[in-house]
């Protein structure tokens, strides 16, 4: 009973950490809207309803949909690009001398810039958007796991040459899970940049989707309905985030455990 | 016994390899610089045997010419200081901000339980959603540009330093301690030190994010820099101009990492395990 | 006896960055088949650069090592390689059974059969219990005990051992030795054990090895004659140890100073003193 009694006053403090500096934010949103009555700064209840009005409807099907499904095609294409050409890279000496510099300066373009070339040589349609998003997002998964392939313990790799466990046994046992940390880095990197580039190849050049009906509402000074748009994009990114997390999690266990382990935890 | 000691290097052989090992790469910047040429020769190649129509992919040696044709002109450096004046101000408020709300935060447990359910939810949000309110706000502004670069560095530093006050050694944190040291000399000399790495970890990643961002909205909103150039020569077609911009961008890059990298090397000597931390 | 290891005129010179270093320098000797072998010699005396060459993991620049006759010039089938760095050569992705197993499904080893030969190998070093846990989850000595484990189940012809126990503490480290001991009586496997560690080189070996300061050459060979079966208390406290002992004590003190062996007419010339 008491027992019980102190779970529940557990679950009511961890509630009250987890909600009560968001509520006082929206409260203090609120007051805000109250008393500036400010054009551009709509009450939390109004943007509540316009969520549910703009985009409970087609628009979820004909906008939103399609861009998260280019997002995803674009991650996943340069997931498979970067940790294959990564792995090939890394494996060998030679090779990544060759084309470190090379790499290294296309990792450093800042991926948007890419936007207005791939509209000059791919055009305005799906296939464009989800090229500037591969194109954006492999360099930090090839470099990462360059590095990861290239920092495969020297005594392990020596276990598997003298127990002859060579081929794609090594390259699945061995060398992509002793890289899995930082090719999850990179990936977590490459998710950002995805969502960045998503909005905008279509603000930049568009007649549907998240970003173009975002500064379409910006233009018509349709201030909630933008707003509603800002939050959907905001949870979109929460959602993302949320779901790579899980997967890092059940990819990266062991790595999490070996770090406590060699910290003494 | 699963600590670090067992990750010595094994001895005997180990130190004339290394040696050999380091000689090799020595000899790797030739194979780098000869990377690059074959890079170029590719480029140049590719338009003119019409692999790929002249229009859309100048060659090489145009795209060279036209990036020359424009660092002769007194607007290109004045794009590209408004790059570097957008970059390097959101990049310092977002720092000055991390570090004091980091290090506030990250030192008060109770208070961190609190913000944390704000945190994640915030840190995720694209900075890019912020473009519409940038342009309401400031229009065309250098205004709009600071504030996505803000946004999107603030929380990369911000993490890390919460990450770097959360793994200051306990046993530094108890010597310290024991020896009466005040709170603020605790802070200089164990937090702090301890903290650096993290921090600086923050600093390179948030540069980043700055860059990309500062490019993004003058590509986007349009306001004056590199980016709003690229838009511009993009829209009058002039096709070897983009790509000549694109390599300015790329070298701005460039540059930005290698400072950081520079300064990291500079500040953390001292830090052996400065090389091993994960990209994360 | 029979020779299974034969090593002979083996060299190995690094050479890079304009710098040329002799880590071995001419070294033969054999192990006959069954017997349990040290090689023993002063830190930094090439001991790991030998192991290599030996194992098949790194290229000699002059001379053989064969292993039943045959040239060892990659890691050969019948033999397995417990290192020292435990925490490093196992692969922290996998349970302890799997990385036991490993290298027998790489092998073709088929699955039952495979399942047997983990299960007696983890009982043989006793950890039974642990077959499903993560190797980082337990103790450097039980971590080494998992290497241990996945190199009898290959059921090798060679077992070669490089300072398996230097990382592991003082009281761990005694009863890896027994159970070494042990493993080797009943199994009948030809182990070949390199230590910094005299004690330990007498403790365990039927004969000890002892090497030079670098370039490598045999200084000692001699052998252990204790008897068969030993304990830690007893053992150690035998007379006849403590002569063993002292013997190779005087004889790596010797090594240390650059004292060079008998020139041995099978070998190449030394080189000029330095």
């Amino acid at each position: 009973m008491s027992r019980g009694g102190g779970a529940a006053a557990r679950l009511g403090r961890r509630a009250l950490r987890v909600c009560a500096l968001p509520a006082g934010l929206v409260a203090l949103w609120w007051a805000a809207a109250a008393s500036s009555r400010s054009y551009y700064l709509p009450a939390p209840d109004a943007v509540a309803v316009t969520f549910a009005e703009v985009w409970f409807s087609e628009r979820i099907l004909a906008d939103a949909l399609p861009s998260v499904v280019r997002l995803l095609a674009g991650f996943a294409l340069a997931a498979v690009l970067g940790v294959a050409l990564g792995t090939a890279i890394g494996s060998s000496p030679r090779l990544r001398a060759f084309t470190e510099p090379v790499l290294e300066f296309w990792r450093a373009v800042p991926p948007p810039v890419l936007v207005p070339l791939l509209i000059l040589l791919a055009g305005i349609d799906d296939a464009m958007k989800v090229l500037v998003i591969v194109s954006g997002c492999v360099w930090p998964i090839l470099l990462n796991t360059v590095e990861g392939v290239r920092a495969v313990d020297p005594v392990l790799a020596d276990t598997c040459r003298s127990y002859r466990i060579s081929g794609f046994t090594r390259l699945r046992t061995l060398v992509l899970r002793s890289a899995s940390p930082q090719i999850m880095a990179g990936l977590r990197q490459a998710l950002s940049i995805a969502i960045i580039l998503m909005v905008i190849s279509e603000m930049f050049a568009s007649s549907s989707g998240l970003g173009f009906t975002i500064v379409q509402f910006q233009r018509g000074f349709a201030i909630p309905e933008m707003w509603s748009g800002i939050v959907l994009l905001g949870l979109l990114g929460l959602a993302l985030s949320l779901a790579f997390q899980r997967v890092e999690r059940s990819v990266l266990d062991w790595y999490h455990g070996l770090r406590a382990a060699t910290r003494g935890e | 016994m699963t600590g670090r000691g067992t990750r010595t290097p094994a001895e005997g052989g180990a130190s004339p390899a290394r040696t050999a090992a380091a000689g090799g790469a020595a000899g790797t910047a030739p194979l780098g610089a000869v990377g690059v040429l074959a890079f170029l020769a590719v480029w140049e190649l590719v338009p003119r045997l019409g692999l790929v129509p002249g229009r859309y992919l100048p060659p090489a040696t145009e795209v060279l010419a036209a990036l020359a044709a424009r660092a002769a002109e007194a607007a290109f450096w004045v794009a590209l200081w408004d790059t570097v004046l957008a970059w390097a101000l959101g990049l310092a408020i977002a720092f000055a901000a991390a570090c004091l709300l980091g290090f506030a935060i990250g030192s008060l447990p109770a208070v961190r339980a609190f913000t944390t359910s704000t945190v994640e939810f915030l840190r995720p949000v694209p900075s890019v959603a912020l473009i519409p309110l940038a342009v309401l706000l400031y229009g065309t502004d250098i205004g709009s540009t600071l504030l996505l670069v803000v946004y999107a560095a603030f929380w990369q530093i911000y993490l890390q330093v919460l990450y770097g006050v959360a793994d200051v050694d306990p046993v530094a944190e108890q010597t310290a301690r024991s020896y009466r040291l005040s709170r603020w000399s605790r802070i200089r000399y164990v937090t702090w030190p301890s903290a650096l790495p993290y921090v600086l970890t923050g600093l390179r990643l948030g540069a980043a994010v700055a860059l990309i961002l500062a490019i993004t909205a003058q590509l986007v909103i349009g306001s004056p820099g590199l980016g709003r150039e690229i838009a511009v020569a993009q829209s009058s077609g002039a096709i070897a101009s983009v790509y000549a911009l694109v390599i300015a961008t790329g070298g701005l890059g460039v540059a930005v990492n290698a400072g950081v990298r520079l300064l990291e090397r500079r500040l953390l000597h001292w830090h052996s395990s400065v090389r091993t931390e994960a990209a994360a | 006896m029979s020779a299974v290891l034969e090593v002979t005129g083996l060299r190995k010179v690094y050479e890079g960055g304009g710098r040329r270093v002799e880590a071995v320098g001419g070294l033969d000797f054999t192990v006959p088949a069954g017997q349990l072998a040290c090689l023993v010699g002063p830190s930094g005396c090439g001991k790991t650069t030998l192991l290599k060459c030996v194992a098949g993991l790194m290229r000699p620049t002059s001379g053989s090592v064969r292993l039943a006759g045959e040239p060892v010039t990659e890691p050969p089938p019948d033999m397995a390689v417990v290192f020292q760095e435990y925490g490093r050569s196992l692969f922290a992705w996998l349970s302890v059974a799997d990385n036991v197993a490993l290298p027998l499904k790489e092998k073709g080893v088929p699955r039952a059969r495979r399942a047997e030969l983990v299960r007696r190998a983890l009982a043989d070093v006793g950890l039974s219990d642990a077959a499903g846990a993560h190797p980082w989850q337990l103790s450097g000595g039980m971590q080494q005990r998992v290497a241990i484990a996945r190199a009898i189940a290959y059921e090798p012809r060679v077992l070669l051992m490089d300072e398996p126990f230097a990382a592991v503490d003082a009281q761990t480290r005694a009863e890896l030795e027994d159970l070494i001991r042990g493993l080797w009586q009943r199994l009948g496997v030809t182990v070949l054990f390199v230590t910094h560690d005299i004690d330990e080189a007498v403790y365990l070996g039927q004969r000890v090895l002892v090497l030079s300061a670098s370039p490598t050459r045999v200084q000692d060979d001699l052998a252990v004659d204790l008897p068969d079966r030993r304990d830690q208390l007893t053992t150690r406290g035998d007379v006849r140890f403590t002569e063993l002992r002292a013997r190779v004590y005087a004889r790596v003190q010797a090594a240390k100073r650059g004292e060079r062996p008998a020139p041995d007419p099978s070998a190449p010339p030394a080189p000029a003193p330095r």
